[in-house]
Parts: C-alpha cells; sequence; structure tokens
C-alpha cells in the first residue's frame, strides 16, 4: 500500500524534500502531494535578486522535469492549506478541498517581519521576499528616484542593491551603529559602509524609522528617522528580519518555539508523530535558521527517516553567508561573533585596499571557529570548509588563497 | 689639558663619564650631584619601593679612572663669561666645557592637601623620582595617582610586595599615552585580575585626613599617597644661564645647546622636539657626546620609540611613534586570557604595535622593529610565539566539509576520484553531488581535482 505524504509548502526546502524522497524511494513507498500557495513552483530564493539581473523565472525554477511528470507526486500550485485535522490527518486547502495524509510535512517558510510604523501600508510599500515581491517593486520603480530600504542586514542590502539595479538611489536604514549587525563587528560594517557607499548605497545608520510619509497623491513620499531627519523615498522595502510561518500551529494544536516557528525535536518531528516541520518554518529545540543549507540537512534528515534508512539527528547547522552585492565582498561564516568560550579575534584590516578579515579561533590557538570578510572575500571558499579544523598554514596565506 | 664638568649625577652623567674615559678622554671630568648618595639606575626603583630590591643593590659601578664626583653638592648659577659654576656651598668650578645632566623632576599635580600648613611636603605623600623618595615607605594601603608607565608598574610592584593597592587614572584607560584603548581595557582586567583597584576617569582634588576625594564623589582611604603624574626636565640652571631652552634645554644633533661650550644629554635635554624621559636614549646621548667631544663626528640619531613593561605579570609594549597611520593592521584580541596585540605594517615591516599579555611577540616584535627587516612569516606564529602555522603547502583535511550544500566531504571526493573514476568536475558533481547546490564551491572541488591530478 502506498501511503500519502503531504507536504505543505513548495518553497526550497520543501523541494528538496520532494526530490531527495522521491530519488531515494526506489519501492514507491509514499506517494508524494505537494501544496504549494505561490503560483508558481520552488525557485531558487537565495538567487532572486538575480531576478532583476537579467534571469527569468523560468531560470530560477528548481522543478525539473522528470519530477514534475512523476506519476507518484502531485502538483497543486496557488493553494493555501489554511488548516490542519490532527484527529481525521486531513489538511483543508484554500480552495476548499481536503487531502488525508499519513506524514504531513510542514515547509511554509517564514514572511518577512514588518515593523508596526506608521505607514507601512501606503502604496509604495514592499518586502523583499517572493518572485511576486520583485514584479510589484520592478513596476513601482522610478529611475533616478529615492529609495529606502529599512534594514541594513543581509537581505537589506541585497534589497538595496535590487533599488539600484532598478536605477534608483538607495537608502537603507539600519537601527544598530553600523550595517548587518548580526554577522559583523562595529570595524567590519564602518568598511562595509564606506564600499556600498562607494557603489552607490548611502547608509543611514544608528536611526529607528519613525513612520512612512505619504504625499499628496497617498503615495509613500519620504520616511521620518529618530534622529529627527527626513528623507525622500519613491518606494520603501522593509527588510526588518522575517517571522516564521507559523500560523497552522494554532488550529492544529501544535505547539511553537519561543520565537515561533513548530517547534520540533532534533528529528525535526512535532509531538504528533505524524507531523513534521523543515526549513525556516521548523523550531529545532526551539532554534530558527534563516538559511537554505540548514533547511535542506532538516529535509535530508527527514525523508530518511519517512523511507526507515535512517535515524539522524539534525546536526544544527553552520550560519555562513556570503553577501551576493555586484562589487561588495561579504561573507560571515562559522561562529562568526566568538561565541564559542575560549574564542579570540585575529583580524587583518588593510585600510588602503578596503578590506577586512576577521578569523575567529579556538582558546587551543590553531583551530579555526568562524570569520567575517569584507572587501575581498575570496578567501572565503578555502576558509569554510575549515572550520572546526586547525588552520592548516598561515592566515595570511589562506587570505590570500584565491579559488 | 681641558677640564670638563658635569652638573647631574644620574644615569646620563654616569654613562658619560665612563664613555669619555674608554674613549681616552685625557683632560679633568668633574661631576656634581645634588643627591647625597652614588649614582644609581633609577629604572629599578619601583622594586625599591616595593621593598624586592635593598637600596644598596641599584648603585651602579663606581666612576672610572680619576673622575671627582661631589655628592650633595648642588650647582646654583652658570657664569658663561667666566666659564664657572657657582654650587649651593658658595664654592665655584671652572670649566672648559660644560654637560648639563640635570635630568627631572617629577610632576606635583594640583590637589589639595598634599603640603602641610608648614609649607613641608605631607609625610605621606610622596613622588617616586629619587632613591630617597623609595625607602621607608609608611605601612598601609597605597593609592597610586597616575596610570602611565610608571604608576601602572609601581602599583603593581606594591600590589605583588602584598599592599593593598588603588590606581587612579584621570582617563578612561591607563597608559593612553602609549596604548590604545583596548589594550589599555585589557591592561585593567590583568591589573584588576592581580586585584590593583583601578579607578578610571577620576581627577583627584582633595587629601584629607588619609582619604583621597575625587571630583566626581569618589573616596578613596590612603595611608600614602604616590604621586607618578609625569616628570618635568629640571631646566631651571640653563634657563637662568640664559641658554636656550622650551620643554627641555634645546639641544642639537650634537648635543650642543645654544652656548658651544655647553652640551646636554638625558631627561633634562629636548632635541628635535622631543624629551625622551628614557634611559636608553639618556645613554645614548651619553654615547654621542663622549664621542663628540673626543672629537669623533658623531651625531645623536634619534632613537626608536619603545615602551616595555612588566606589571602584575603582564608583559606591555609600545613599539614605535603613536603617530602612524593605520594601513595595513593585524589585531589579535582575546579577552578572556588579556592577550592582545594591535601591529600596523608598512611595506611588510613593523611601523607601529602594541602588545600585551604576549611577551614572545613583544620580544619578536620589538626586534622586527628595531632592526627595519620585513617580517618574516606569518603574523600568527610571531604573535603566538608558535611555529607550526606557517606551512605554505596549505592543505585541507580530509573531513572538511567542501559542499556544505551536500554535505560532501574532501575525503568523499578523493573516494569518486580514486574508486569511481570521477576525474573532473562534471563527473566528481555527479558522483557526490558537490557543486549541485549552490555552486559556490565549484572552484575548491576544481582545485582538490586538479591536485589529485
Ligand atoms: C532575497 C533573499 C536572498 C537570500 N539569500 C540567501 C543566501 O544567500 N543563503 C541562504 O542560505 N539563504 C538565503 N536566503 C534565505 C533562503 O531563501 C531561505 O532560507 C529558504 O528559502 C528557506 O526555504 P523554505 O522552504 O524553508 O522557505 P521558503 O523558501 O520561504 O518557502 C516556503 C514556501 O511555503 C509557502 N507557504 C507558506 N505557507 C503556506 C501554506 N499555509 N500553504 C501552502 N504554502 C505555504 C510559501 O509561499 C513559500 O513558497 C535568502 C532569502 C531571500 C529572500
Ligand atoms: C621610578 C622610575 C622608573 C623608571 N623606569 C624606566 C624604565 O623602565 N625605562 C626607561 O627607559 N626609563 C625609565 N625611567 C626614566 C629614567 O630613569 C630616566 O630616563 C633616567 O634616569 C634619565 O637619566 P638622567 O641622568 O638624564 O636624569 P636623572 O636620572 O633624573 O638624574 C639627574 C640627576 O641630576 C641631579 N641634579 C639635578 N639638578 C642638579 C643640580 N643643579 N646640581 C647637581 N645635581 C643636580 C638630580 O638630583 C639627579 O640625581 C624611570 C624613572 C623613574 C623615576
Amino acid at each position: 500500500m502506498t501511503a500519502v505524504l503531504v507536504v505543505v509548502g513548495h518553497g526550497m526546502v520543501g523541494h528538496r524534500l520532494v526530490q531527495e524522497l522521491r530519488s531515494r524511494d526506489t519501492a514507491g513507498r509514499w506517494r508524494v502531494v505537494v501544496l504549494g500557495e505561490e503560483n508558481r513552483p520552488a525557485y531558487d530564493r537565495t538567487a532572486l535578486s538575480s531576478y532583476l539581473d537579467g534571469k527569468s523565472a523560468h531560470d530560477l525554477t528548481l522543478l525539473g522535469h522528470d519530477l514534475l511528470h512523476d506519476s507518484l507526486v502531485e502538483w497543486r500550485f496557488g493553494v493555501r492549506v489554511t488548516h490542519v485535522d490532527r484527529v481525521a490527518c486531513l489538511v483543508t486547502t484554500s480552495d476548499g478541498a481536503s487531502v488525508r495524509y499519513d506524514a504531513l510535512v510542514l515547509a511554509t517558510g517564514s514572511r518577512p517581519f514588518v515593523p508596526p510604523i506608521p505607514g507601512r501600508d501606503l502604496p509604495g510599500c514592499f518586502v523583499y521576499r517572493t518572485l511576486d515581491d520583485l514584479d510589484l517593486l520592478r513596476a513601482a520603480a522610478a529611475p533616478d528616484r529615492p529609495g529606502v530600504v529599512i534594514g541594513g542586514g543581509l537581505l537589506g542590502l541585497e534589497a538595496a542593491n535590487a533599488l539600484r539595479l532598478l536605477g534608483m538611489r538607495p537608502r537603507v536604514v539600519e537601527m544598530a551603529p553600523h550595517l548587518m549587525p548580526a554577522q559583523i563587528d562595529p570595524d567590519a560594517g564602518r568598511l562595509l559602509g564606506d564600499l556600498v557607499g562607494r557603489v552607490g548605497i548611502t547608509a543611514h545608520c544608528g536611526v529607528a524609522t519613525q513612520r512612512v510619509e505619504a504625499g499628496a497623491d497617498g503615495r509613500v513620499r519620504a520616511v521620518k528617522l529618530s534622529d529627527g531627519s527626513t528623507i525622500e523615498a519613491d518606494v520603501v522595502v522593509f527588510s526588518a528580519g522575517v517571522r516564521a510561518r507559523d500560523d497552522l500551529a494554532d488550529g492544529a494544536g501544535l505547539p511553537r518555539g519561543e520565537r515561533g516557528g513548530f517547534l520540533v525535536d532534533d528529528r525535526c518531528r512535532t509531538p504528533d508523530p505524524h507531523i513534521w516541520a523543515v526549513g525556516e518554518c521548523a523550531a529545532v529545540n526551539g532554534r530558527v535558521y534563516g538559511l537554505v543549507v540548514p533547511g535542506y540537512r532538516m529535509a535530508d534528515a527527514v525523508a530518511a527517516v519517512l523511507l526507515g534508512q535512517g535515524d539522524a539527528a539534525f546536526p544544527g547547522a553552520d550560519m555562513s553567508t556570503k553577501l551576493k552585492l555586484f562589487g561588495v565582498d561579504v561573507a560571515s561564516f562559522g561562529d562568526a561573533h566568538g561565541r564559542t568560550e575560549g574564542a579570540w579575534d585575529l583580524v587583518y584590516a588593510d585600510e588602503d585596499a578596503g578590506t577586512y578579515a576577521r578569523l575567529v579561533l579556538a582558546a587551543d590557538d590553531a583551530t579555526l571557529l568562524g570569520g567575517v570578510l569584507v572587501g575581498d572575500a575570496a578567501a572565503y571558499p578555502v576558509l569554510r570548509p575549515l572550520i572546526g579544523h586547525r588552520l592548516p598554514a598561515a592566515p595570511e596565506y589562506l587570505l590570500r588563497a584565491r579559488s | 689639558m681641558t677640564r670638563l664638568l658635569i652638573v647631574g649625577n644620574g644615569p646620563a652623567a654616569h654613562r658619560f663619564v665612563g664613555q669619555a674615559h674608554r674613549r681616552g678622554y685625557r683632560g679633568t671630568i668633574t661631576v656634581l650631584g645634588a643627591e647625597p648618595v652614588a649614582a644609581y639606575n633609577r629604572v629599578l626603583l619601583p622594586s625599591v619601593l616595593a621593598g624586592v630590591l635593598p637600596p644598596a643593590a641599584v648603585a651602579l659601578p663606581g666612576p672610572p679612572g680619576t673622575a671627582d664626583v661631589r655628592l650633595g653638592v648642588t650647582a646654583v648659577a652658570v657664569d658663561r663669561r667666566r666659564r664657572l659654576v657657582l654650587t649651593g656651598d658658595g664654592h665655584g668650578y671652572p670649566y672648559d666645557h660644560l654637560v648639563l645632566a640635570t635630568g627631572a623632576r617629577a610632576r606635583v599635580p594640583a590637589v589639595a592637601g598634599l603640603r602641610r600648613v608648614d609649607g613641608r611636603p605631607h609625610p605621606r605623600v610622596r613622588v617616586v623620582r629619587a632613591l630617597d623618595d623609595c625607602t621607608n615607605l609608611p605601612a598601609g594601603r597605597v593609592v597610586v595617582l597616575g596610570a602611565g608607565v610608571l604608576g601602572v608598574e609601581v602599583a603593581a610592584a606594591l600590589r605583588a610586595a602584598g599592599r593593598a593597592v588603588s590606581l587612579v587614572h584621570c582617563h578612561p584607560a591607563p597608559m593612553n599615552r602609549q596604548l590604545d584603548p583596548a589594550a589599555g581595557g585589557m591592561l585593567v582586567r590583568h591589573l584588576e585580575s592581580a586585584r590593583v583597584e583601578v579607578l578610571l576617569d577620576g581627577r583627584a582634588v582633595e587629601y584629607r585626613r588619609g582619604v583621597l576625594r575625587l571630583a566626581d564623589g569618589r573616596r578613596l582611604p590612603a595611608d600614602v599617597l604616590l604621586l607618578c603624574v609625569g616628570a618635568e626636565p629640571d631646566t631651571r640652571l640653563a634657563r637662568r644661564a640664559g641658554l636656550e631652552v622650551r620643554h627641555g634645554v634645546v639641544v642639537d644633533a650634537r648635543l650642543r645647546t645654544s652656548d658651544p661650550r655647553i652640551s646636554a644629554i638625558g631627561d633634562c635635554a629636548e632635541l628635535d622636539g622631543v624629551v625622551a624621559g628614557r634611559v636608553t636614549v639618556a645613554w645614548e646621548q651619553a654615547d654621542t657626546l663622549a664621542a663628540v667631544l673626543t672629537g669623533e663626528p658623531a651625531r645623536h640619531r634619534p632613537s626608536r620609540p619603545l615602551t616595555r613593561l612588566c606589571a602584575g605579570g603582564v608583559d606591555v609594549a609600545a613599539i614605535g611613534p603613536t603617530d602612524v597611520p593605520d594601513g595595513q593592521t593585524v589585531l589579535l584580541s582575546d579577552p578572556v586570557r588579556g592577550r592582545y596585540a594591535r601591529v600596523t605594517l608598512r611595506h611588510e615591516r613593523v611601523a607601529r604595535a602594541v602588545v600585551v599579555g604576549l611577551p614572545h611577540a613583544a620580544a619578536a616584535l620589538t626586534q622586527l622593529y628595531d632592526r627595519d627587516t620585513p617580517l618574516p612569516g606569518g603574523m600568527l606564529g610571531l604573535l603566538l610565539g608558535a611555529a607550526g602555522c606557517d606551512d605554505p603547502d596549505y592543505e585541507m583535511p580530509a573531513e572538511a566539509v567542501i559542499c556544505m550544500c551536500n554535505n560532501v566531504t574532501k575525503q568523499a571526493l578523493h573516494d569518486a576520484w580514486h574508486e569511481w573514476g570521477a576525474r573532473d568536475v562534471g563527473a566528481l558533481a555527479t558522483a557526490t553531488r558537490a557543486t549541485t547546490g549552490c555552486g559556490r564551491c565549484v572552484d575548491v572541488v576544481r582545485r582538490i581535482c586538479e591536485a589529485l591530478r
């Protein structure tokens, strides 16, 4: 008998799960029903910005021909799951249908967090998460006009770069004293501010956004900041972090993590033995991972469990990131903040060259724990695999190593 | 036969007399020293203060040859026309050439209560400059005012000798003229772990009934108050004689003052606008002057700024001038173990370095800086004083994960190469799925592939 696996959400991680399961399920134990809210199959969200830089939606799609026509997978796009009935093992969708499951995997990802400030709903305010968001932004963009991105993190800078690609004059407002506060330290942040400045992105750090102001036409006109200044804006993009999409938890009676997300154990299983959560919507032992690679690890683990091919715990994950901004290299990998006990920092900075590299080393004075690269991230692919290993060569040498 | 007269009997004078003798100077040498004791090594005074060294242990070797050293004799005036130095005891000492080596005097801050009503110094308040200041220190809790090099050293030495010590500084970090704020912070941690109480941003306003009061209201019990707020070149004699004096007695590269028959060396001399205040500089100047006066074309080459001290078991070094622009810097920061280094490089050479808690690094960097030689290898090995990190034949460990998206290790790539004959990036990708995620590891995979070939 084939059992039914229902996957809620067809994003990067949901897709990985289906792919992994189907490539390993040679016996055809599972029939898979994929319910995706977006009107298209999963695409490479990490490459979202390239959609404004010449790539088409087709280029970014993750669903290949074979899997699309796989007889054991039923694809349903443009439907949102609205309710999970754990007693009847049924999910209900926005078009009124219901699907019975033997196993349910929640892969609903996250949504951008829009801070509750006046004017945030005005026409001209956007978020930056889906291809649809980018279509809306593209339609609203006006060449040579100012656009403001609220949030100077990794994604905020990507959004700012997107505005630049759309011909606008981007400005970034960041509440912390420097850009990318979650990944890099103040010195690196200042250098990053200089570097993005050189490609035409102005950063306003250490100020909060008080409200978004409308012009006479009722559209966004300016952003008022906490230091009393007002900056002009034809469009505003909110990039102030994301929140797990865990709304289904209430109706289903599933617990949430402290910071949101479906609470799962290190096997990605909810307290209901038939329900798992993977990707950005999962709070693994309470912790939410906002990157795609940890999501892949979760998907791989769940696929293995579903096929009885192993019961490996999700090992936790490397939170490495690399900014894909044109002309500005930033990377952060491993324990970039030096939170490991006994960790210490070694920084190589070159004001003239505009480069900054911080390596976080372990108490044994030899093991690499993580790091931050700004201005030149060519060493990133060399350093990242070394996390947890003794440095095999002088850091200068590794930093100069180019792939 | 020329008559050489030297005023002052500190390290500069002592060194000069020895060097002049060694160079075969054949005239007479007379030294006038205000202190009643023979020349001694001032640098060792913190140890005397702490009771670690007996006063006799800091004495310098007696003068060579026939030098006539008059102890307890203070010069009070120079009659340049008659080439005569007048002393407090009413004598006159003639000279053909006069050397001023009057050193420096400890600065006394404007704090109420440092003197008694009758104008005499308070018995529990001391400067730290002369041997006499450092003996018979009253018992009890010590407050050291000023956390410059001397204050830090004195506080640490007294603490190590078992005294309760507080260190008060009017800046946010100690040794602010030598260290950057981060290094200063690290030094504070070390001092605090040696249980020296450190009070920053504190300006002393009054010392009364054994209590030192700070401007912000903090009050510190102080059985002894030590003033370590700097020293001033002793230029009184030169000024009265009408020689050119700015901060110190102005001299040229041959150590000559505005009067060609008078030279000045050591802590009282100002060369190129700088009063060094360091014993090594005093020695170098003494050497140069001895050469000049014995007919050699010597010139004083300003030595390179360097401060090193070991306080509270921690090694602190400030190497090079403070005004070096940032340029290329390497920073080591390990607050947990109190290690810190900031090294500024120019053309692969050390231009400036501040080092705390890394004795090997301090030594190595000092040497590189002094010799102005290019860095030999990696900075990490140098800073940690450990070799082993500098192997240029860099190799990733087998268990390193190369493709994060698909969890493919270097070992897996090797296996695919050897066992399945996957001989290029494409074949390796098919065999292991490496590079098929985000694709960012493709260059590394290619390199591994090349290495295998
Ligand atoms: C611009 C941008 C750049 C990024 N760059 C990087 C990067 O460089 N590196 C990196 O690691 N990560 C990056 N990320 C993050 C990465 O894209 C996410 O970690 C990854 O997409 C998470 O995958 P997911 O499947 O958990 O969630 P998502 O990709 O968000 O997919 C969830 C899907 O579920 C759907 N859904 C939600 N609720 C329902 C429901 N009730 N019913 C049906 N469907 C539902 C959503 O519409 C969505 O399509 C980036 C993100 C953005 C926006
Ligand atoms: C406690 C302490 C620790 C130090 N540690 C270090 C260190 O670690 N490293 C370093 O580089 N430097 C150090 N120094 C500084 C160093 O001691 C001086 O640079 C050095 O002593 C200068 O030598 P000098 O002969 O020029 O002056 P001084 O040592 O000051 O000697 C001058 C002498 O001249 C006498 N004199 C002055 N006027 C007259 C007069 N009119 N008639 C007769 N005699 C007169 C004075 O009484 C004094 O004895 C330290 C100083 C102190 C006080």
